[in-house]
């Protein structure tokens, strides 16, 4: 479904990420790791359309979409989260779902706001101001139900688990385990939790300066010699 | 012909001059406070509104309105200032705003004070032919040409030598952090506005030396300041300059070639098809994109 | 919509006691339909600001672009009166697209660039003598017609015209608030990237806010030079059509879509009534301190800070 291919980043004199290639089919859940720095937010940039890639191709379900810019990517279907949550402030959960539902699909279909509400426990701070009164959990649960309300193929989880403490990440967890299946969408999801990751994902894909150094399951990469010199020094891995 | 273009590129820059003084007191202020001072052509005009009176009302040579316009112009944009500090929040256009307002109330004011008349000098010293080579002009062109260029070169050793280079670099970066090292932010920023006061006031007095002044002029040369500040791009002494001049020398021109009344025309087009095609104008850094 | 009994008493106050009781005061109607000429522009501004986030200093652009269009279709090209008014908001709206490149740039540079064009089309109405009349202006415009047997070209007809086309665009306004597109506009001022990545097409909602606040400034100067007969480059893109509309709806609070409406009223009546007889040349000074007390003690207007005193005191008593 998503196809990156040689895919480059380059700001100035610093390469983000260089070439690039990665496949995500309709059923994955992949992980994507890396140490800080990697490249791992810049690949969702590149990805959802924030950042235009220097070169290389991006193809969305067949369509080539390197040109589309960041609200057209949404509508077709890929669908991203923020690491730091950027709900639309002065709006109420609900607002935020709407809004994301009827820009992201055209129109609005209350019974799927609905079940996004339960899905992500937010049913009843639906009223709720988004900016100012919501905890750190339901700021993280709206932003996946916002990506969701848009009804996307491909979910980009940018570091849910950032910032959580244990019961949050524990329900976070169900939800993760759960959402693959219930709304039908592929995920890339983007941690530093090694186990987290074996846990959800069935492939994973290792960054480290801007490459992709390992792809495969979780138990391959993670028991890679190359991968774990990444994660332990040597700044030449 | 050419002769005609000739002149016209020498008029033009000599009259970019004092456009590169006003254009450096706006940026100056921007540079410190990220704040664009409407009323910053209304200084220049009351400084050029001095000079009036000191010629008509004390019968001296305007050159000696300076030492007086340097006083009252350097307390107005201290003022300016002043308010502008009281503005709570949404600094950046509430500012816009608010300079806005002081510059309807100085162009008031001047108009209640000195009447909605056309100003020159009457200076025939002032006025006096002066020839360069083939090219023509008033003395009090050359004069304020090579008055703006000493000012410009001590602007600039003083920008890069003195305390106030760095404090207001660091301030526009980073204010908290400016403070912690010691720096006086409000300090600063004051500063930078005394010292556009004093540019404007130099330039109000040239202007009033070698053109024409009314009332309505303040806004158009607020206009025309930011125009250059748009050519040169962001924090460029040099670019500046080199975007006086250049709207100098397309004003004259176009006066030469085509008609007087396309003159603002120019300018206005000039700042468009930059936005357009150069939005970091001719030597700036970035800054300028939402 | 909902129509509850304060707006229904207020509409019928507006357009049925006005006129029966100031109808036969000429001065005071043409007062009136002056205040709310500038309430219509002051709306148009607020519009952009609240909904668009974008400070223009240039709306007198839209105002003269309006004026002119009008004025023309009707005079060479025999339009009829009513509908070469909308026209002329078309031709702001043609106007504004010329505009779109400016966009991008961010609050200050906006709001000047927008002056720049402003600027730009008055030289071109000064010099397109062929088309536009030049300098001179153009006189004898259209009077506004009679509409069953009503003469609108009276100074009350005039007042039930442009009372009209602001009460229709703070319907419009309001319209939009409310609608998912309002929703979105509010988020976009937060972060315009927090739209986009759930599939809101942020620059084309902006650009489409600043075609509609055109198109209203537009009929609003259509409006006014088919009422005063005559028209000028100086005048039609004068900078008072953007100072005095600016003053008023932050004075009569620019959030709210009665408050530049109420504003422009108070401000022009007492500038009018009151300044001008006193300061007869430069009255104005007064609206320059008006926009500078405004925006140091309260920038969300005066009306609403009256609001909030007068609420105060109740409650003490």
């Amino acid at each position: 479904m998503l196809q990156l291919k040689n895919i480059s980043v380059r700001f100035g004199g610093l390469t983000a990420l260089n070439n690039v290639t990665l496949s995500v089919g309709t059923h994955d859940v992949m992980g994507l790791v890396g140490p800080n720095g990697a490249g791992k937010t810049t690949l969702f940039n590149a990805i959802s359309g924030l950042v235009r890639p220097t070169s290389g191709q991006i193809t969305f379900d067949g369509v080539d979409v390197i040109r589309a810019p960041m609200y057209k990517r949404a509508r077709i279907g890929i669908g991203r989260t923020f690491q730091v949550p950027q709900p639309m402030h002065e709006l109420t959960v609900l607002q935020n779902l709407t809004v994301a539902q009827r820009f992201g699909t055209g129109k609005v279909d209350q019974k799927k706001i609905d079940e996004i509400l339960e899905f992500t426990s937010l049913t009843d701070k639906a009223e709720r101001n988004a900016a100012s009164e919501l905890a750190l959990t339901e700021l993280k649960a709206l932003e996946v139900a916002k990506a969701l309300a848009t009804n996307p193929k491909l979910l980009l989880l940018d570091e849910v688990f950032a910032g959580l403490e244990t019961t949050g990440k524990r329900h976070f967890m169900t939800m993760l385990k759960d959402l693959h299946e219930k709304f039908s969408v592929g995920i890339i999801i983007i941690e530093h939790d090694i186990e987290t990751i074996s846990n959800l994902c069935q492939r994973v894909a290792v960054l480290n300066f801007g490459e992709l150094i390992a792809e495969g399951t979780p138990d391959e990469v993670f028991r890679d010699p190359v991968v774990i010199k990444s994660y332990t020094g040597g700044a030449n891995a | 012909m050419t002769e005609l273009i000739l002149q016209a590129l020498y008029s033009g820059v000599l009259q970019g001059g004092s456009y590169a003084l006003i254009a450096l007191g706006l940026a100056l202020v921007f540079g410190a406070m990220k704040v664009i001072n409407l009323a910053h052509g209304e200084l220049v005009l009351l400084s050029a509104y001095i000079a009036y009176s000191v010629e008509a009302g004390l019968g001296w040579n305007p050159i000696l309105a300076i030492p007086i316009s340097l006083v009252v112009v350097c307390l107005t944009s201290a003022m300016v200032y002043y308010l502008v500090g009281r503005i709570k929040k949404d600094r950046e256009i509430n500012s816009l705003i608010l300079t806005y307002g002081i510059g309807v109330i100085l162009t008031n004011m001047i108009l209640l004070i000195w009447k909605a008349d056309v100003r020159t000098t009457g200076s025939t010293w002032m006025q006096e032919a002066m020839v360069v080579g083939p090219f023509y002009s008033m003395r009090s062109e050359v004069l304020f040409f090579a008055v703006s260029l000493v000012m410009m070169v001590g602007l600039w050793w003083w920008l890069s030598r003195s305390w106030y280079g760095r404090a207001v670099r660091a301030v526009s970066s980073n204010r908290d952090a400016a403070k912690l090292m010691g720096i006086d932010p409000g300090y600063t920023e004051l500063v930078s506005f005394v010292v556009a006061g004093i540019l404007a006031a130099v330039a109000g007095v040239a202007l009033y030396s070698y053109g024409v002044v009314s009332p309505a002029y303040g806004s158009v040369l607020t206009v025309k300041a930011f125009i250059i500040t748009v050519l040169a791009g962001i924090g460029s002494i040099p670019g500046v300059l080199i975007g006086a001049l250049l709207l100098g020398v397309a004003e004259a021109l176009t006066v030469t070639l085509a008609s007087s009344a396309l003159q603002e025309l120019v300018g206005m087009g000039l700042f468009l098809l930059v936005l357009f095609v150069m939005p970091n104008g001719l030597f700036g850094a970035k800054g300028r994109r939402g | 919509m909902k129509f509850n009994k304060t707006i229904i008493a207020m509409l019928l106050a507006v357009y049925i006691g006005v006129p029966l009781a100031f109808g036969s005061d000429n001065y005071l109607m043409s007062l009136l339909v002056a205040s709310l000429v500038i309430g219509g522009v002051a709306l148009s501004w607020a519009l952009l600001g609240n909904l668009g986030g974008m400070v223009s200093f240039g709306h007198a652009a839209f105002f003269g672009v309006g004026a002119y269009a009008s004025a023309i279709l009707s005079m060479k090209f025999g339009v009829p009166v009513l509908i070469s008014i909308l026209l002329g908001g078309v031709g702001a709206v043609v106007a504004s697209l010329a505009m779109f490149p400016v966009l991008r740039l961010r609050g200050p540079y906006f709001a000047l660039a927008i002056l720049a064009y402003a600027h730009i089309f008055r030289i071109l109405a000064t010099q397109w003598t062929s088309v536009t009349g030049g300098a001179g202006g153009v006189s004898n415009i259209p009077r506004l017609p009679e509409l069953f047997g009503y003469d609108l070209s009276s100074k009350t007809g005039g007042y039930l015209v442009i009372l009209t086309i602001v009460v229709a665009f703070a319907a419009i306004y309001q319209y939009i608030r409310r609608s998912h597109y309002g929703l979105a506009l509010r988020a976009m001022h937060e972060s315009e990237d927090a739209t986009r990545v759930i599939g809101v097409n942020s620059t084309l909602l902006k650009g489409l806010m600043l075609l509609v606040s055109a198109f209203m400034c537009g009929v609003v100067g259509a409006f006014n030079a088919h009422y005063i007969n005559f028209l000028e480059p100086d005048y039609a893109f004068s900078g008072l059509w953007v100072t005095i509309p600016i003053v008023a709806a932050i004075f009569g609070g620019y959030r709210t879509i009665t408050g530049p409406i109420v504003g422009a009223v108070v401000v022009y009546l007492i500038d009018q009534l009151i300044f001008k007889n006193i300061i007869p040349s430069g009255h104005q000074l007064v609206l320059g301190v008006l926009l500078v007390s405004m925006i140091i003690f309260s920038p969300d207007g005066l009306m609403p800070l009256l609001r909030k005193l007068t609420r105060r005191t109740h409650v003490a008593t």
